[in-house]
């Protein structure tokens, strides 16, 4: 298998055993051929989603390579290209459960093997643990020997059935993977030990977001009355339960109190329910589902920012607020306290009560007029994460995978057996030789060598955009075909 | 450029001229309708010209000249070419024909007097594909008379732009004007085109032409006066509507009427699907009549009406004797399923009085059946469909005892699977949320449980034997709905068939198009590709679809998954029903 | 320098958990304090033997009444009984257990007046005399064994679908179980006076006992295990005089459900590793329906 891979290597590579210093700036000019899988993508909207468009942006405008390959959406099935030759293959597999592709470890193998062998891709990055297809990537890149990486955008608990279920899969599923990254400390914790890892494969790089997107505009704003504004899927996991007793509280206490809500969900009938049993109709205005470009707009209009998850791995939506110049008060829950310096956030407990209590103070202090203005709280946010950053040290984590070898085989099925025990590490052993004979057969049936090699689009040999990596003064922006 | 000419076949031969015809705009090709022979006087020509154009609401134009080589007339070609200065166009087309050769050919003046194609010069490097020249025969009668398919008026404006080959027929068609100029009228041009043989010929048609006026005023009238008594009020009570909605007749004759109103109507047919749709209904009546008429001559002969009477009678007995066997065993243990008994024998019995009662009308009524057939089958005369129609209402009236066991089945049976359904969910502690459209849970009495579970026992114990009646009376009723589906298929069938379409479809292929195809006349080095352009007819299945007289009562709309669902839960079917009445 | 691979030059300031600020550490960076918060078995009840003898006591004469159910029912099949006498029984039964559920109940809001209960009684009553007839019919026709097997299951979902963490009002499926069985029961029975007898028989035992049994355990707590053991001897007393084996059969397993299940669960506590840490979904513990209702 190691074969393969190095036939494809077009730059002279470090030996894996060099890790002295002196290695790192002749790193700088190696260039990756990067694979981002997810089942996760445009035209799905969410984190994942943006954070797998503005990480290939920044690494295509470093010089890497980077193809999408997540599965079709509708009628949106093929090859397309976005911005920079960001080049997506929406590749037809069969849609199971909330944009999750269904698996079976082999089927989705001929269509995978087709993109990683006709993009010469010498990294597979997957993302997020919901996505299947993510799954299915991480194990035939490893039957391929291609060195994987895999970005964990979630957290999990322990508690129940599901739950351990999930974890052992995810420990299969992770046990070969070379590098793991996780957006905050607390996601860091959780994915050690749901996946039973070593800590130190795993790096904590945050999200983050374009605060060019995200300016205040205190014009936008309505002084007579204060105004809190909540952007959520409107979810259990969010809280939205929490801010059906928030709502009936503080209005009951402060008449020129007001709340603008943004999102969608199922749980919009119990803030309906509240707004109707307390006459609130006027104060409590529920807009529905946001487009991405309209956030801003919703987010200027108010003054505090409440946050109301029971669980998060990395709130993005505080950052956003925050750069938008708005107080954020929110819950004191997963990676949340790590986002946000003290002086920006408010954090409470998971309760109606605690919540309440510091929306108080926020309020109180609002109308002594002590606090920061909407432009200081910006300047502050905004350096704090930047895309490029995040690409750069996502190019880190790239250059240490490259000089890892590749288990072969033999080495494979000893680690899943060893590593997740003897139950599920014998069946995956199974599965992986069954995976690898089923690799041979494919590779007899079209041989590598006859497979066309795709024109890139985006990296070090791009035929569109050369000019494309010198331009480094505009971040790009989510342009869907 | 193709330049693409339609050239009619009947101008081959014509003496040397003036080229009349018409240039689709939009597309470069030009269609000629006639030829002004020689000698002619310019003025005249274009007032003869103006005069068809307000005619026939075609651009006519002078399109060229035409040159016939005959001995004795050599230098005619320079003289044509002149004439393109008396015509001013901003193409002039010469066309020539040399001795000993089929095709022709053509050269192609710009009104700069250019010459814009010369064979002799052109085609020693033909490498130019730009300006070529196509010509088109056809046959310039059956383009006149023919409609191409899908059918698209003239007069509506529609969104789409016509294809070159519709402007091409409506050219041909909108210029019948011109072509009304004999060869042997006296006038100051002559002209050749296609000529109609014989009109004189055709008077009789035109004398029934004139007289079908007034015979159609009159047969309105008389259609007006029967509207006047359907009019009445006693007949828009609720009773007699019903039943007359219900009585195959009845819907039969409303339909005639329509049909009637829509082929008697004074005015002249304005678009041709409105003339194909009036005479489909008038061939269609005629052929229904002589159907009818036929059958009456075969029922009235050899006293076949008192035969048929004498046999229908002991046929009822005989099926109400038959069911009464079949409810005797429903009654017993029927296929040695166990139902429950006390139930089994009370639907029993109420049956059993029914085909009691059934048997002693009949036989009331054995008496007068042989006049009641007598004067039915009088009604043949009308037409086969309202014989069909009458047999159908009878069919209905005789089998009503199954109707009626049908509808106490069927009542019965879908009040029981609604009543299951329901406890069903309150045996799980659920209820049926209206509001919400969904099931919710709900927490109940313990007096309502109670009674809600001793009802579900019984209703459950019970439906066995509620579903075994169902079903044997539901079979018994499909084989009553299939005879009479079977008749208003065949009824329908009568009155929409386009018997009118078919026979010209048949006896005149050309008259429906539906696009053509070329065959290559000749093609000779020097001379441009000449093509014959034939009529391609419309398929069978084409017809039918497009002139089907739309129909207003007819075929199970259901479709059969519906259907079945209809059945289970124990809804009533009617072969009448129509999903039309029943929109809310 | 932040990065994968920064070499391990310790540096001077303290690691803090926080992404908002470059610190000089690569990103894969493990600090002592990596894990810190990670609590274990913080949720975990400490069951105390006694106390879960006590609760399964429901369980074990929830099983006790349905064969109590079928030992009268045994005998009204056979005759021994008369259906009046046990008629009468049952109306004694049931004014002594709705004078004591009003005794116990006595200082509480009553949520139905005592003309509801009148009514529901005679409506129980006059809806039960009046279909007995029907139902004695009702599975004339089917054959005893499926009768028999109908009204197994039927008990057996009763007793598995019981609300026993809230046994008053009787969930409705268990409930409806339950009755399904006995009126299946009952038709087999020899005259519609039997029939009514038997339902009246399964009301009281299926629908109101649970009641006053669940107002017993509220009110007088200490009166609730005699109860309990009371029910219990009277099923295996009951099935002895018919059947000794199954009495036996039935000792044996309301002994095991009742002091063996329990030893295996406070036993088996100590092997509970449950794993929290900030990573887990909060839970809301407030009651947030007193904002709706």
């Amino acid at each position: 298998m190691g074969n393969r891979r190095r036939g494809h290597t077009h730059a002279p590579k470090t030996p894996p055993l060099s890790l002295d210093t002196h290695s790192s700036d002749h790193e700088q000019d190696v260039k990756h051929r990067i694979c981002m899988v997810s089942d996760f993508f445009y035209p799905n909207m969410g984190g994942v989603e943006s954070h797998i468009y503005q990480l290939s942006q920044c690494l295509i405008e470093k010089g890497h390579k980077v193809v999408i390959a997540t599965h079709a959406y509708g009628d949106r099935r093929g090859i397309r290209y976005l911005t920079n030759g960001l080049k997506v293959y929406y590749l037809p597999l069969q849609v199971m459960y909330n944009q999750s592709t269904a698996t079976t470890c082999f089927h989705s193998l001929p269509l995978l093997r087709c993109v990683f062998v006709r993009e010469r891709i010498t990294i597979v990055h997957a993302h997020s643990s919901f996505s299947a297809m993510a799954h299915d990537a991480l194990f035939h890149a490893k039957t391929m020997g291609l060195n994987t990486v895999f970005t964990d955008h979630s957290l999990f608990g322990f508690a129940d059935l599901s739950s351990v279920l999930t974890n052992k899969l995810l420990t299969v599923s992770l046990c070969d993977t070379n590098h793991i990254v996780c957006v905050s400390y607390t996601s860091k914790e959780n994915t050690v030990l749901r996946a039973t890892l070593d800590p130190e494969i795993v790096s904590v790089i945050p999200n983050a977001v374009d605060p060019t997107d995200f300016t205040p505009d205190p014009s936008r704003r309505d002084n007579s009355k204060i105004t809190i504004v909540v952007i959520s899927r409107l979810v259990y996991r969010k809280g939205i339960d929490l801010l059906s007793g928030i709502i009936p509280e503080l209005c009951g206490k402060h008449p020129d109190l007001c709340f603008l809500i943004g999102g969608e969900g199922p749980k919009r009938i119990v803030l309906e329910e509240v707004r109707e049993k307390y006459q609130l109709h006027d104060r409590v205005r529920l807009l529905g589902a946001l487009d991405h470009k309209d956030v801003r707009d919703v987010l200027v209009q108010g003054h505090v920012f409440l946050n109301t998850s029971l669980t998060e791995a990395f709130c993005m939506a505080i950052v956003e607020g925050a750069s938008c110049g708005l107080h954020v008060v929110s819950t004191r829950v997963g990676g949340i306290p790590e986002v946000l310096p003290d002086e920006l956030v408010t954090l409470c407990e998971p309760s109606v009560q605690s919540l309440c209590d510091g929306l108080e103070t926020v309020i109180a202090r609002i109308r002594t007029g002590n606090v920061a203005s909407p432009a200081t709280i910006h300047r502050k946010v905004r350096t704090l994460y930047t895309w490029r950053n995040v690409a750069e040290r996502t190019e880190k984590v790239y250059n240490r995978v490259c000089r890892e070898p590749v288990l072969p085989l033999s080495d494979r099925l000893h680690r899943l057996r060893s590593h997740c025990g003897a139950v599920a590490g014998s069946i995956f052993s199974f599965v992986a030789v069954i995976t690898f004979l089923f690799l041979l057969f494919l590779q007899w049936l079209r041989p590598d060598h006859l497979i066309d090699v795709a024109v890139d689009s985006s990296g070090p040999h791009s035929r569109l955009g050369q000019h494309v990596s010198k331009k480094t003064s505009k971040t790009p922006n989510p342009a869907v075909s | 450029m193709v330049l693409k000419i339609f050239f009619p076949q009947c101008c081959n031969i014509a003496d040397s001229g003036l080229l009349i015809g018409h240039w689709i705009p939009g597309h470069n090709s030009a269609v000629v309708l006639a030829v002004v022979h020689y000698p002619f006087i310019p003025g005249q020509v274009k007032k003869y010209l103006n005069q068809m154009q307000s005619q026939s609401q075609v651009h006519l134009t002078v399109l060229g000249s035409w040159s016939m080589p005959k001995e004795g007339k050599e230098g005619m070609d320079s003289f044509l070419k002149d004439l393109s200065t008396i015509f001013p166009q901003k193409c002039w087309l010469q066309l020539s024909r040399e001795i000993g050769k089929t095709g022709f050919t053509c050269q192609v003046v710009q009104n700069d007097g250019k010459l814009l194609q010369d064979r002799k010069e052109k085609n020693d490097d033909d490498s130019s594909e730009e300006d070529k020249i196509i010509f088109v025969h056809y046959d310039q009668r059956k383009v006149m008379l023919s409609q191409l398919h899908p059918v698209q008026e003239v007069s509506q404006k529609s969104e789409i732009e016509p294809s070159e080959l519709r402007l091409v027929f409506q050219t041909v068609a909108q210029s019948q004007p011109l072509f009304f100029l004999d060869k042997y009228d006296d006038g100051p041009l002559k002209l050749t085109h296609w000529q109609s043989e014989g009109r004189e010929a055709s008077i009789i048609a035109e004398l029934l032409k004139q007289a079908s006026v007034p015979v159609c005023i009159f047969l309105t009238w008389l259609l007006s006066l029967w509207h006047w008594f359907c009019s009445f009020r006693i007949l828009h009570s609720w009773p007699v509507l019903f039943i007359s909605s219900k009585l195959s007749t009845c819907v039969q004759s409303g339909y005639r009427g329509v049909h009637f109103k829509t082929v008697f109507s004074p005015q002249k047919a304005a678009t041709h699907m409105d003339f194909m749709r009036k005479a489909n209904i008038f061939v269609s009546f005629l052929v229904d009549i002589a159907l009818g008429l036929l059958l009456v001559s075969w029922l009235y002969r050899e006293n076949r009406i008192s035969k048929l009477a004498d046999t229908l009678v002991p046929v009822a007995d005989r099926v109400a004797k038959e069911l009464q066997e079949l409810l005797e065993w429903l009654m017993g243990a029927p296929a040695g399923l166990k139902m429950n008994r006390a139930l089994d024998q009370v639907l029993g019995r109420f049956f059993l009085y029914h085909i009691h009662l059934w048997i002693s009308y009949i036989h009331l009524m054995s008496p007068f059946i042989e006049r009641i057939l007598w004067y039915v089958g009088l009604s043949a005369c009308l037409g086969l469909t309202f014989a069909l129609s009458i047999l159908s209402d009878i069919v209905a009236l005789l089998t009503f005892h199954i109707y009626c066991f049908y509808v106490y089945g069927a009542r019965l049976y879908c009040l029981k699977i609604y009543g299951l359904s329901s406890l069903w969910r309150l045996f799980r502690g659920k209820k049926w949320n209206v509001l919400r459209q969904r099931v919710d849970s709900c927490s109940y009495d313990l007096d309502q449980l109670f009674i809600g579970t001793l009802l579900f026992m019984i209703l459950l114990f019970l439906l066995p034997t509620t579903a075994l009646y169902y079903l044997v009376f539901t079979l018994l009723r499909l084989v009553v709905v299939l005879f009479q589906g079977v008749i208003h298929l065949s009824v329908d069938f009568i009155n929409s068939f386009p018997l009118f379409a078919i026979g010209l479809r048949i006896c005149r292929p050309y008259r429906l198009a539906e696009g053509v195809k070329f065959k290559v006349l000749c093609q000779e080095p020097g001379t441009p590709l000449h093509l014959m352009m034939e009529i391609n007819p419309l398929k069978f299945s084409s017809v039918l679809q497009c002139y089907r007289t739309p129909t207003y009562s007819g075929y199970p709309k259901d479709s059969w998954a519906a259907l079945s669902k209809k059945l289970f839960v124990g809804e009533l079917i009617y072969p009448w029903k129509q999903k039309t009445t029943k929109t809310d | 320098m932040m990065g994968a691979d920064s070499g391990p030059g310790a540096p001077a300031v303290p690691w803090r958990k926080v992404l908002y600020e470059r610190q000089p550490f690569p990103d894969n960076y493990v600090d002592c304090r990596f894990l810190e918060e990670l609590r274990r078995n913080i949720r975990v009840r400490q069951y105390r033997y006694w106390a879960v003898v006590r609760e399964t006591g429901l369980i074990a004469q929830q099983v006790s009444c349905v064969a109590v159910f079928l030992t009268l029912w045994s005998y009204m099949e056979q005759g021994d009984l008369e259906p009046s006498l046990v008629l009468w029984v049952c109306l004694g039964c049931a004014l002594l257990g709705y004078g004591l559920y009003e005794i116990l109940g006595g200082a509480c809001v009553r949520e139905r007046t005592r003309l509801a209960d009148l009514q529901s009684a005679t409506i129980f009553l006059a809806f039960t005399f009046g279909f007995s007839p029907v139902l004695k019919t009702l599975t004339e026709s089917v054959s005893t064994d499926t009768v028999y097997a109908m009204s197994a299951v039927m008990l057996l979902a009763h007793l598995v679908s019981f609300p026993y963490a809230q046994p008053s009002p009787p969930g409705s499926l268990s409930l409806n179980a339950a009755l399904f069985g006995s009126v299946c029961l009952a038709s087999r029975l020899p005259g519609a006076l039997h029939t009514f007898t038997m339902l009246s028989c399964a009301l009281l035992v299926f629908a109101l006992w649970p009641c006053l049994l669940h107002r017993m355990r509220d009110k007088a707590e200490w009166s609730f295990p005699w109860a309990a053991v009371l029910v219990c001897l009277a099923g295996v007393g009951g099935l002895g005089s018919l059947w000794p084996e199954g009495a036996l059969l039935l000792s044996l397993a309301l002994l095991t459900l009742t002091l063996l299940c329990p030893l295996l669960l406070v036993l088996l506590q100590r092997h509970k590793d449950n794993i929290h840490g900030p990573w887990d979904e909060a839970e809301i513990r407030e009651d947030l329906s007193r904002f709706l209702n």
